[in-house]
């Protein structure tokens, strides 16, 4: 065996330029545009997303040989703490390039593979890279739903793959079989290719495996070589599976072979049961299922105990599967799914509650109440008077030593006016408090203490009370 | 003068100092200032509704032992907040241990809203009484004593505050109106008490928000009263009770994201909402209703998810809808 043939034939027949990179016709249009306007862009990196081996990487690969660029690459194999995307960072900056490239281009592969346990700080820090990049930033991504790269959404604009034809990988591997100078039979080309669903990458490793040594490759010895594989399936063929299942065991299974979680499941299920079920009756049962699951999963975050995880899958899957009682017919209906909303959503409400949190706890101690009946009698008030009476509003504020962020919270669409009055008071008190201490007074401690709390701003201001108290 | 920057809220601008402001309540004002007076007292026990003045008595008390510096020689917790009972112990026993200074006889810990506490707690509390009892006394206030478990009433001189009558909260929005300078029209003020029911707080609270739109109007209590509490709960279960369960969500959803709402927010408010008269319903749908957002809270006390559990509620809410309209 010489050295030649040792090498993987997806490295031997990768794309040397674009012309050899199949189909992707949108996605090279798109890259090579933005490449060529880049500084000027809207967004300053790019996510390349599709399923494995569809031409990602070799794409970004073809360009860089064709354009010359000097590729700076991280991929999942490598560490990729954030020390480890800072040295990226730091190589891409520097000016001068050791191989005489004038331009460059970082490629994360994988990204979707970064573990945020283990990875820590690494997304934060390719979102700092991407924001202060010089030099255009490209990304790949399996999975462009994974709720790791969420951050990641509003800095980069996404480029999708697509799965390739049979046409097109046939084409390929037969061009393969002529330089290799295999004889390979049409039906085990075929069945390679079926066995593949759209990997190109895969089919090629096949190939190699079966035709690698040997003159004929026939379908008895592909069959015989190349047992079927696992495939995972992505949320929206997870979901088609589940809601078509017939059977108990049909819809368990799908969690054998999903890239979604059970936490993320379960938010895909709330999103699309009502787009899948028509039927109120059908869609109260499936909910009710979804409801149950998610109590034990509750219960598992409660007691620890993951056994009881089996109950929330059965419900979870089978229960929601079989719940299409009046409509059967709607199990088998094509949908256009969505992306759950709520991930989307999910950080603006949590800021919000927890605005309103802090809010009831300042109420709760200046009006010796407990913060449930802050929030139920004396917010709701406060939002009337908020909302119709913004000077009123604003001297409320600086009593009882509001953030402004409490200030948003409470004025919603008055919120620019009240700010200004608040703003413009605070600062017209403090000149008052000032030019009353340069003043012999005589409670001038007190009046000292009381510009100096109103520095410390927000909290201290609470301070405001006792002194008004006094007075 | 500092009116010219800021307001505070009246109920706390307005709540009589000492017990001697305080106009109603006669003979409990009367037995406090003996203790005052004795600078003595047992563990107490303040009962009675919202807004009729037991936290302050509480504060009143306290302010009239050790005046201006009361708050060093006094420890707040709501039982509402502070719910776990460590919480309560190790604050309780880091207040206990600072030295009494020569004159002050005790310090006070006033726990409001104790009735909101767990038997188990309230076990634990009574220990607490006990050990600390030399150098610390309790006012426990409570909406309902009977939830005080018996060996705790047991220890505690017992006081009942009785609601207030109409003259008192007119009487008392009055002279707040007079000392705000704002004018108040024919039958607003006891509007105002109707709404309140009683509640002096409350009263005052709205008496304020009214204030905040010029004059205080009958018509303008009733719109401040419409505002502060929105219909849009109502709204989300009248859609779904007539069948529009994508749009009631979509409108829950949106609700809980503006007003910051949680789940066990909106269970609540959906439970005092379904025996409103401006939902109609036949009246076991309404106990119907009842038992299935129950079974939501509880769910969502075992840690289940609150959008799945209100969007499963908002289904089975349709289906019954379907069956009764």
């Amino acid at each position: 065996m010489n050295y030649e043939r040792r090498i993987p034939w997806t490295v031997k027949y990768r794309p040397k330029n674009l012309m050899e990179v199949v189909n992707q016709e949108e996605a090279k249009a798109k890259i090579v545009e933005w490449l060529s306007k880049w500084p000027n862009v809207s967004k300053k990196a790019l996510l390349l997303y599709g399923p494995p081996g569809c031409g990602k990487t070799s794409l970004v690969e073809a360009i860089a040989n064709e354009y010359v660029y000097e590729l700076i690459e991280m991929n999942a194999s490598d560490f990729r703490r954030k020390t480890d995307i800072e040295r990226i960072a730091l190589k891409a900056s520097t000016s001068h390039s050791l191989f005489g490239f004038s331009k460059k281009i970082v490629l994360l592969d994988e990204i979707d593979g970064i573990s945020v346990r283990e990875d820590e700080g690494a997304l934060e820090a390719i979102q700092e890279l991407i924001e202060k990049t010089n030099i255009p930033v490209i990304m790949t991504a399996n999975n462009p739903w994974d709720q790791n790269l969420r951050i990641l959404r509003n800095l980069a604009e996404f480029v999708q793959f697509r799965k390739l034809t049979k046409t097109d990988m046939r084409g390929l591997l037969m061009k393969i079989c002529k330089a290799e100078k295999i004889v390979c039979s049409e039906d085990a080309i075929n069945y390679i290719i079926e066995r593949s669903e759209g990997d190109l990458r895969a089919a090629i490793n096949d190939l190699q495996s079966v035709g690698e040594g040997s003159s004929e490759v026939t379908l008895e010895r592909t069959k015989l070589l190349l047992r079927p594989r696992d495939k995972e399936k992505d949320p929206f063929e997870t979901l088609r599976s589940i809601f078509s299942a017939n059977y108990a065991w049909q819809a368990k299974a799908v969690t054998n072979q999903t890239q979604l979680d059970y936490e993320q499941l379960k938010m895909w299920l709330e999103e699309n049961i009502p787009l899948q079920y028509t039927d109120l009756e059908d869609l109260a049962r499936a909910f009710d299922s979804l409801s149950r699951a998610d109590l034990y999963m509750g219960r598992i975050v409660k007691t620890g105990d993951w056994d009881l995880l089996s109950y929330a899958i059965d419900l979870m899957t089978a229960g929601v599967a079989l719940s299409a009682k009046n409509n059967s017919k709607d199990k088998y209906r094509w949908v256009k799914y969505n992306f759950p909303q709520r991930i989307l959503k999910a950080s603006g409400l949590k800021e919000v509650r927890s605005i309103r949190d802090d809010l009831a706890q300042t109420l709760a101690q200046h009006l010796h109440v407990s913060t449930s009946i802050a929030k139920s009698e004396i917010i709701p008030l406060l939002k009337t008077i908020f909302s119709t009476n913004p000077l009123k509003a604003a001297k409320i504020a600086l009593g009882l030593g509001f953030t402004e962020r409490m200030i948003e919270y409470l004025a919603g669409t008055n919120k620019s006016t009240i700010l200004e009055y608040y703003r413009e008071l605070k600062k017209n008190m403090l000149l008052y408090y000032q030019s009353k201490h340069s003043k012999p007074v005589e409670n001038n401690e007190m009046h000292k203490k009381e510009v100096d709390n109103l520095n410390k701003d927000s909290k201290k201001e609470r301070d405001l009370l006792a002194f008004s108290k006094k007075r | 003068m500092s009116e010219k920057f800021i307001e505070l809220l009246w109920a706390e601008k307005y709540r009589p100092r000492s017990l001697k402001d305080i106009v109603n309540q006669e003979e409990i004002v009367r037995r406090l200032l003996k203790f005052v007076e004795e600078k003595s007292m047992p563990h107490l026990l303040f009962a009675g509704p919202p807004g009729t003045g037991k936290t302050t008595a509480a504060l009143a008390l306290a302010y009239d032992l050790y005046g201006n510096e009361w708050r060093r020689y006094v420890l707040e917790l709501n039982a509402s907040d502070e719910r776990g009972i460590t919480v309560i112990r190790n604050k309780v026993k880091e207040f206990a241990r600072s030295k009494l200074p020569g004159d002050i006889p005790f310090k006070i810990i006033i726990l409001d809203e104790a009735d909101n506490m767990t038997a188990d707690a309230q076990q634990a509390l009574r220990r607490i009484m006990e050990i600390y009892v030399e150098t610390t006394r309790f006012i426990l206030i409570a909406n309902y004593p009977s939830k005080i478990i018996d060996p705790i009433q047991s220890r505690c001189a017992s006081f009942r505050f009785t609601p207030l009558k109409k003259d008192e909260v007119v009487g008392r929005l009055h002279w707040i109106c007079s000392q705000e300078n704002i004018k108040c029209l024919d039958d607003s003020l006891e509007v105002i008490y109707e709404i309140s029911g009683g509640d002096m707080r409350k009263a005052i609270n709205i008496l304020q928000s009214t204030s905040a739109l010029g004059e205080v109007s009958v018509a303008n209590v009733y719109k401040v009263i419409g505002l502060a509490h929105p219909r849009e709960i109502r709204e989300v279960l009248n859609l779904a009770l007539s069948g529009k369960f994508i749009e009631a969500r979509d409108k829950l959803m949106n609700l809980m994201i503006v007003y910051g709402l949680s789940g066990v927010d909106v269970v609540k408010q959906m439970h005092r909402e379904i025996f409103s008269a401006d939902i109609k319903l036949p009246e076991e749908t309404r106990v119907i209703l009842a038992e299935y957002i129950g079974e939501i809270h509880f769910r969502m006390i075992e840690g289940a998810d609150d959008e799945i559990q209100l969007t499963a509620l908002l289904a089975r809410i349709a289906i019954l809808g379907r069956k009764v309209g």
